[in-house]
């Protein structure tokens, strides 16, 4: 049984946006990153997938479960963490965690426990009898992850988790996400434009880009390559690249900047010898890593089996717009 | 897992354990009622701070602060042995009691529906509720029917006390209990239509909009305007097709349930109404309805 399965998924919005392009993508158990820039379409996979929003065309399942007719069997199953603020600044942690307890169908003395225990689970202790109002950002993001695991759901959907965290408090969220999917086998789909956090806790990765989906595979086979390196100079770009390609390196021009492969942490060293040895003004030396255009773009050290399944169902044409209603 | 005392800093995470619950769950007929006992509590601030308690208490009191007056007007009257006529003396009494506080019921219904629906909106909260296993339309009719059950109770009440007080200061507690009994069914017949059609109208305003002086300001003008125009129409008087437009504001419907149930003739004001007392009813009952469709419409469609 898969976790997700969806086919030709799409969604276009009154308007003409089109958030959802003919998405088909097979995900089993464990924990997913659901990767993509900005308007890639994340947000709205998640919410067809909650129910939230209705499909202009194509199906899913969770579970097995459709969700154009199944959404409270479904909603049952699965946690929901919103990237918006979604919590009543004049409510505390705990009115607002049993409340919607209840709401999930748990017995009023169920909902008082596990409140209780899942506001324990995710770090907050006394303060969770105050104002939300008067909490910062990493404990409002704890509130909103307990309200999704206070039901105790098969599945969590997870918006930008670290949305707003300093970084330590990005490390701590990132560790809960990562005990919660893998101690207590609850699914977890992280939605996310920070590849870099992504990596540290998913074991799967699917990318989408322009509501197509990119890539579905373990993690493995997209770190293998760990990034860039843009080096900036005036001046003396050729002997550059000429240099850094007789040492050995993999370099490609792109625009002002000279891209270098990073395999290790040799090229640093081997760059900053060649712009003194060459006399170069440097202008700019900086690591791009896991920018999602890198990790997808034609890869010739990542060529391993798991490139792009689903390459061909995005590129099927997708059916012509039908009107949208409304 | 780490050996870290669980308490070096607030807010850091540790690992106390995740249980995972196998108990029941209760399902969508629990969630409404959840709903409707959260949204109650919320109109009367129950649980929340002193400041959201403070728009109920004083509306409440205002509500109440007639019939403890005549009570205590009657308590005064039987010290002085003046309860045999007091018994049948027509102060402000069960007919029309509701029309005196109309307009403190209205401020209510301004100040606290928005509490509700606007709130769940302004903070985000309708995707969390809309992300269990309830459908829109559970969740719109559990906050509506709390509102209502809230807008109830506020006009309840002052007439539980004033049957109270009219009985039991009574010297003939029998007798006046069944002199009064028959003011019971009217008195909750009115008190349903106050409840679901104030209740209703400005739950459906405070629907469309999040912004709560907005909300506000609409309920406020949604009972004024109409009034309004009503008066207009008493003003000019007599023409018949005129005469029904009384039924746009709901202030001149309950007067006209009102007459009904207590079984009364409308003020002196309407003496040109020639609507029979059932078309106020009617009226209400189809502005309830529309009321009802508009607010399922609105979280059917609402984008979250």
């Amino acid at each position: 049984m898969s976790l997700i399965a969806t086919d030709g998924l799409t969604k276009r919005y009154p308007g003409g946006i089109t958030a959802l392009d003919g998405l088909s993508v097979a995900i089993e158990p464990g924990i997913i990153g659901l990767v993509g820039s900005n308007g890639a379409g994340k947000r709205t996979l998640l919410k067809v997938l909650l129910g939230l929003l209705e499909p202009t065309s194509g199906r899913a399942t969770i579970f097995d479960l459709d969700v154009a007719t199944r959404g409270i069997a479904i909603r049952e199953l699965v946690g929901y963490m919103p990237e918006h603020d979604c919590l009543p600044p004049d409510a505390s942690a705990t009115d607002v965690v049993s409340h919607l307890a209840l709401i999930s169908g748990l017995p009023r003395t169920a909902a008082r426990e596990r409140t209780a225990e899942v506001l324990r689970h995710v770090g907050l202790y006394e303060e969770r009898y105050r104002a939300i109002g008067g909490y910062s950002t990493g404990m409002k993001q704890r509130v909103k992850l307990a309200q999704a695991l206070v039901h105790d759901p098969r599945l969590l959907l997870l918006d930008e988790p670290t949305n707003g965290l300093d970084p330590a408090g990005r490390d701590e969220m990132l560790e809960l996400i990562h005990r919660t999917g893998s101690e207590f086998g609850i699914a977890v789909i992280v939605a996310s434009h920070l590849l870099g956090e992504i990596e540290r806790v998913c074991d799967h990765l699917v990318a989408i880009e322009g509501g197509r989906l990119l890539r579905s595979a373990p993690l493995g086979s997209f770190t293998e390559r760990t990034g860039t390196l843009a080096v900036e100079v005036e001046d003396g770009r050729e002997a550059l690249v000429e240099r850094l390609t007789a040492r050995g390196l993999r370099v490609v021009v792109d625009g002002p900047a000279v891209l270098v492969d990073l395999v290790d942490e040799t090229p640093f060293d081997i760059v900053r010898d060649v712009v003194v040895e060459l006399d170069l003004a440097l202008v700019r030396m900086e690591q791009r890593r896991h920018r999602l255009e890198d990790l997808f773009r034609d890869d010739p050290t990542a060529g391993n089996g798991a490139s792009a399944p689903a390459a061909p169902a995005a590129a099927a044409a997708p059916p012509p717009p039908p009107p949208v209603a409304r | 897992m780490s050996t870290n005392p669980p308490v070096t800093r607030a807010g850091s995470i540790y690992d106390l354990g995740y249980r995972r619950y196998e108990g029941p769950r209760l399902g969508r007929a629990h969630a409404i009622r959840s709903l409707i006992v959260h949204s109650f509590r919320t109109t009367y601030g129950i649980g929340r701070s002193g400041r959201a308690k403070a728009a109920p208490i004083i509306f409440g009191a205002m509500a109440i602060l007639p019939a403890v007056i005549i009570v205590g007007g009657l308590t005064i009257a039987a010290r002085f042995g003046f309860d045999r006529q007091l018994d049948d003396a027509e102060l402000i009494g069960f007919n029309n009691y509701y029309s005196s506080v109309t307009a403190i019921v209205v401020l209510f219904c301004a100040a606290q529906a928005p509490e509700l629906f606007g709130r769940d909106q302004r903070h985000g909260v309708l995707a969390l509720y809309f992300a269990r296993a309830l459908r829109r339309s559970d969740y719109a009719l559990g906050r509506l029917i709390g509102f209502m059950l809230a807008v109830l109770v506020m006009v309840l009440v002052p007439m539980v006390i004033l049957f109270l007080g009219r009985v039991l200061l009574s010297i003939d507690i029998g007798r006046a209990f069944g002199n009064n009994l028959p003011n019971v069914p009217p008195v909750f017949a009115q008190g349903f239509v106050i409840a679901t059609l104030y209740g209703g109208l400005s739950m459906a305003v405070s629907a469309f909009s999040p912004r709560r002086a907005y909300a506000t300001a609409g309920i406020i003008a949604l009972f004024v305007l109409p009034g309004l125009v009503a008066g207009i129409v008493i003003g000019i008087g007599s023409s018949t097709v005129g005469t029904w437009l009384v039924l746009v504001s709901p202030n001149t419907i309950l007067d006209g349930t009102n007459a009904l149930f207590f079984d009364r003739s409308l003020g002196e004001e309407y003496f040109f109404v020639t609507i029979p007392g059932w078309a106020f009813l009617l009226a209400a009952v189809v502005e309830i309805a529309l009321v009802v469709g508009l607010i399922l419409r609105r979280f059917a469609r609402i984008t979250i």
